[in-house]
């Protein structure tokens, strides 16, 4: 009696040799003679990109389509923005403004002649007092 | 027989820092266990060798991306899973990665070596794996292959844990029936 284990390396037997060949393969286009991977020593860029981007990639895909949404409802709203206010500096309307100003001005202007009579300051006197005065009137 | 090394004695940390001697450990331990779950799920043997140098490359290159040294083996496996469902896409054989499966069984506690074949057996045996869905070979192969526990296979084969559960059960089910049947 043999396990599924068995059975299958068994009929895979053969095959060890090719595989010893792969390996060997592998090591030496992977690394220089005795020494480390070449990757290893590769710019950091590359390094960077490996270490950091490449494993999470799908995370770093979403963040970017994410900002490139942000940023391409950003500029719409800009684009919309300055045809108003590309609109709205024509030389009618800048004349229509200044004289609404002018009517504007004229009409607050003896407002504010009022407004620059300085109150009289109210200062507290004893009522006694405030009969004579009333006399006197 | 064949002697399988404990995770924490693999020179892992030492392939890591880039030294070719602990690859080569890696690769002697790993190399035929990859090929025969390789092979079996791809049935070709230059396709199957290709696959398994595939393998070895990308992780020599990406041994960054793995975050625990003691899993090891299962990230490898991983990677071989990825490539043969890339061999598949090319053969547009993606509809066979594809699998219905109606419900979760509720205990589990099958080992590897509780299905035991007689030598006039093994023939029946081979065309019987050969026979499941892919899916369910898949996960039967490295249920078979390396022992995996439910939680690598669900990270090898990128899938959710009660699939991997019901995909082992019901394979084993039917490689048992299949068997009784024979005899």
């Amino acid at each position: 009696m043999k396990t599924p284990r068995e059975i299958l390396f068994q009929r895979h037997q053969t095959a060890e040799s090719k595989l010893d060949t792969v390996r060997c393969e592998v090591l030496s286009a992977e690394f220089v003679r005795g020494g480390r991977r070449v990757a290893d020593t590769a710019s950091l860029p590359s390094l960077l990109w490996r270490e950091l981007v490449w494993p999470c990639r799908r995370i770093w895909t979403g963040l970017a389509a994410a900002w490139i949404f942000i940023l391409a409802v950003n500029f719409s709203i800009e684009d919309k923005s300055e045809i108003v206010a590309q609109k709205s500096s024509t030389p009618e309307m800048i004349m229509t403004w200044q004289q609404q100003e002018r009517v504007l001005a004229e009409l607050i202007g003896p407002n504010e002649a009022r407004a620059a009579v300085s109150p009289k300051p109210f200062s507290p006197r004893p009522s006694s007092e405030r009969f004579f005065e009333t006399l006197v009137v | 027989m064949l002697v399988v090394a404990e995770p924490e004695q693999l020179p892992v940390l030492q392939a890591r820092a880039g030294e070719p001697a602990a690859w080569d450990t890696l690769f002697r331990r790993y190399q035929l266990p990859l090929y025969v779950y390789v092979f079996e799920l791809v049935h070709d043997e230059q396709a199957s060798l290709d696959l398994v140098q595939e393998t070895f490359i990308a992780a020599v290159r990406h041994i960054g991306g793995l975050r625990d040294e003691a899993r090891f083996g299962s990230w490898l496996f991983g990677i071989s899973h990825q490539k043969c469902i890339q061999q598949w896409r090319k053969q547009n054989r993606e509809e066979l990665l594809r699998d219905e499966i109606a419900d979760t069984p509720d205990e589990f506690d099958d080992g590897p070596d509780d299905l035991l074949i007689r030598r006039e057996q093994e023939t029946e045996f081979m065309n019987l794996l050969n026979q499941l869905l892919l899916p369910q070979r898949s996960v039967l192969l490295l249920h078979f292959v390396e022992d995996f526990s439910l939680e690598e296979i669900a990270r090898i084969t990128e899938t959710q844990i009660g699939t991997v559960k019901s995909r082992l059960h019901y394979a084993k089910k039917s490689l048992r029936k299949l068997l009784e049947k024979k005899k």
